[in-house]
């Protein structure tokens, strides 16, 4: 146990100091540092998933706080809760589908156990019911009262456990954690795998001797183009500089390097040469419930030039960026505001800056992203296909349960 | 070259020979399509009209001629009990302010199973759907009320199925879900108080229309989290609805801006954001609420406004309407003030419907929701 609570406190550090770039990266080193929680935590034998929640919350909450803008964290903790959730959800199902049948020859004793006030319910009943509680509320769930139905999987599994062997007890726990291991270990190989998916559309999207805009460096973006340049498509690629990183640089040589025809262009003539252009494609940082897109400062102008002359405007974004929540007002709160050193040098201009004492009055913004609403966005390719950004609440609906969404 | 059709002169040639049909074809209909819904919104916002205060003069006359009596009376004529009690029963849910229409239905459906002398589910089943029908034809005009019903049945023929071997446990576990829906409904207008908070951030300014039971209590809570903001309100003619909000809002130390209807496009440009209520959310993810939503809405959207909607998720309906006139005509008196020649017409439709594209977000109890989310729940409702 100390030894994971020193591998969180390290990883908290990491996060804080933002010592780890790119929310893929995050991604996996959090999932892989939730799955050693897992595997060390110790389960009580009666309510294992709850303990296992608890667990996984606790340091989820620590890692959200350490750095609050990097929403693959968040992402991640979630899609883990809902993991252990579901597996717990099958599990009970297969629990009681085996225990209906000793239920025919034992009636009066298991009838003693489930004296609980419950009138005696087939276990498709109680499958539905905790089926329900997995899916966010509805309008079928209104009348039926959610909270009730919840604790009646959990007391009548483990009214019903007691009844059987405890050897059957003891194996339904560890293979509730196992089953959860697994799980943790297919969520990894799916970060892992998220550019290869996605650069497998390419070709659906990309067509022959089309111009390209795209804006800073995004691996995903690189991967995308260069899958369509391996499928034998000829296109030209326009990139964006942005400024003040100038990350639009690196993307131009390694695209050079793979033999695609490049242009750099400033953030400035974005508007300018977007007439000329047929599809603009950029990575995003996080993907928001409502459809809308934080990505690369300098994103949003892109988008609103895109609208403006009606070219698609098509964001990649792995499934790991897919963020359950809604922006209230991601432009301040959602970003971040790094070092004016990036813009300005400190020599020339520390006479005129403000620093607070009050002899200059010369502030800089550099803000790192910027906030696409919904209705901008033409299309999203992630590693499960093309969707419409007003089809995003679906993804969420699969992949996070509506009890995780504040933690 | 295609220009709409005249068809005001097409109406005014034959006006006199369908009226008559109309009224015995539907006995249960209300007289002069008034619409029932709107006329007891207008009484909970204590709206006095001139036929308000006839009435009250023949009441104290001695002779009771109230509205409300005339369909009950030709509803004795069909001699049904069952639907007579279904009526009265929702109109006396229906009186009490707080409470939401479709609350009263399931009430009143409640009261009808507490009153049914049926001994199978199938036969309950049966009398539920009619007094339902009897209900809903009623008033055709209320989303609520109809949404409710059909939200109450479908829970009642699903429970059905949960193999129950005693009617009488089935029918009380009935009794008690449509008691504790009415709880439901106050939660979920704190729970849709709670999701709206963040919305509201410092120093901002909100449009409201209409008196929305729901859009007050979001603006309640907002200011017990000592939230700094302030609110325009239209003036809502015919309910004087911004009046109303404006005295409620001031009791809470809200600064309050009272706006004419048609003002609004003028004090958009220093709005951040506008929230309305919903009389009903239909299946494209638009709403239909009081006369003048869908102005506010295209003003907002033409000036990039979001257009935040409040509605419980028991309005949700199962409703397209294509364009403004394609929902069922729901009038009601509106008062000048001064003399109206006989001669000219007056739009007494008390509704609109707003496109969900001029919609930004809804919150409801189920969460908050895109106007593409709507279809989604509804289908799964049915299905």
């Amino acid at each position: 146990m100390p030894d994971v609570q020193s591998m969180v406190a390290e990883f908290v550090n990491k996060l804080r100091k933002r010592k780890i770039e790119g929310s893929q990266a995050t991604a996996k080193c959090t999932v892989e540092l939730l799955r050693s929680v897992i595997s060390h935590q110790r389960v009580p034998h009666a309510n294992q998933a709850a303990a296992l929640i608890d667990a996984v919350k606790a340091v989820g909450q620590q890692l959200v706080a350490a750095n609050p803008v990097e929403l693959a964290v968040g992402n991640v903790v979630r899609r883990v809760l809902h993991i252990i959730r579901e597996e717990d959800l099958s599990l009970t199902t297969a629990a009681m589908a085996g225990l209906d049948l000793l239920d025919a020859s034992d009636d009066d004793d298991i009838d003693n156990c489930k004296g609980i006030g419950y009138p005696a319910m087939s276990a498709a009943v109680v499958a539905a019911a905790a089926r329900s509680t997995l899916r966010p509320p509805s309008l079928q769930t209104l009348l039926e009262g959610t909270p009730e139905s919840a604790t009646v999987p959990y007391t009548s599994s483990s009214g019903a456990d007691s009844e059987s062997k405890t050897a059957d007890k003891s194996s339904l726990t560890r293979k509730l954690k196992h089953d959860v291991i697994e799980g943790v270990n297919q969520l990894i190989q799916e970060i892992s795998g998220c550019h290869e998916q996605i650069a497998e559309q390419a070709i659906e999207h990309i067509h022959q001797n089309e111009v390209i805009l795209t804006l800073g460096s995004s691996r995903t973006v690189l991967e995308f183009l260069c899958a369509a340049k391996e499928k034998k498509r000829s296109f030209r690629v326009f990139v964006a500089e942005g400024a003040p990183r100038y990350q639009g640089h690196l993307l131009a040589k390694e695209l050079v390097a793979r033999g695609l025809q490049t242009t750099v262009i400033t953030d400035s003539a974005v508007f300018a040469m977007i007439s000329r252009v047929n599809m603009v494609i950029i990575g995003a940082h996080a993907v928001m419930a409502n459809g809308g897109v934080i990505g690369p400062v300098g994103v949003n102008m892109a988008a609103l030039a895109a609208k403006k002359h009606a070219v698609p405007f098509v964001v990649l974004a792995g499934s790991h960026k897919l963020c359950p929540l809604y922006p209230h007002n991601p432009e301040v709160l959602l970003n971040e505001l790094r070092s004016p050193s990036e813009l300005l040098d400190f020599g020339e201009f520390s006479d005129c800056l403000d620093f607070g004492a009050g002899s200059g009055s010369l502030q800089v913004v550099n803000p790192t992203f910027d906030y696409v609403p919904p209705n901008l966005v033409s299309l999203f390719i992630t590693d499960t296909g093309g969707h419409n950004p007003s089809y995003m609440y679906r993804l969420i609906a699969d992949y996070y349960s509506a009890d995780d969404l504040v933690m | 070259m295609w220009r709409r059709t005249p068809s005001f002169i097409l109406d005014r040639t034959s006006t006199s020979p369908p009226m008559a049909a109309d009224t015995t074809r539907a006995p249960i209909q209300n007289p002069d399509s008034i619409s029932a819904y709107y006329q007891t919104r207008a009484a909970h916002h204590g709206v006095i009209t001139s036929e308000w205060l006839s009435q009250a003069q023949a009441a104290v006359g001695g002779v009771s001629d109230s509205g409300d009596e005339h369909p009950v009376s030709s509803l004795t004529e069909l001699g049904n009990e069952k639907s007579f009690n279904v009526i009265e029963e929702f109109n006396s849910w229906r009186k009490q302010p707080d409470l939401a229409e479709a609350v009263a239905a399931i009430r009143a459906l409640a009261a009808v199973i507490r009153a049914s002398e049926a001994t199978t589910m199938m036969e309950l089943e049966i009398e539920l759907t009619k007094a339902s029908d009897t209900l809903k034809s009623w008033d055709t005009t209320s989303i609520s009320l109809t949404a409710g019903c059909d939200l109450f049945i479908r829970y009642v023929t699903r429970t059905s199925a949960l193999e129950y071997e005693d009617f009488n446990s089935a029918k009380s576990r009935l009794l008690e879900r449509a008691e504790k829906f009415g709880e439901i409904s106050c939660k979920a207008r704190r729970i849709i108080a709670m999701l709206s908070q963040d919305f509201i951030f410092d120093g901002c300014t909100i449009l409201v229309h209409g008196l929305s039971r729901v859009v007050l209590e979001i603006l309640k809570t907002a200011a017990q989290n000592n939230k700094l903001f302030r609110v325009l309100c239209t003036e809502g003619r015919p309910d004087g609805t911004g009046v109303l909000l404006s005295s409620e809002l001031s009791k809470l130390d809200i600064p309050v801006k009272l706006l004419l209807d048609s003002a609004v496009a003028y004090s958009m440009d220093e709005v951040d954001m506008v929230f309305v209520g919903a009389d009903g959310v239909v299946e494209s993810g638009g709403i239909i609420n009081m006369m003048g939503t869908y102005q506010i809405a295209l003003v907002a959207h033409s000036m990039n406004k979001p257009v935040y909607v409040a509605a419980e998720s028991y309005k949700f309906a199962r409703l397209y309407p294509l364009d403004q006139k394609d929902m069922a005509p729901a009038l009601r008196p509106i008062e000048f003030g001064l003399k109206i020649p006989t001669k000219v017409e007056v739009e007494r439709s008390a509704r609109d419907y707003t496109p969900p594209q001029y919609l930004t977000l809804l919150f409801t109890d189920l969460g908050v929701l895109s106007p593409s989310v709507v279809s989604d729940e509804l289908i799964q409702l049915y299905l």
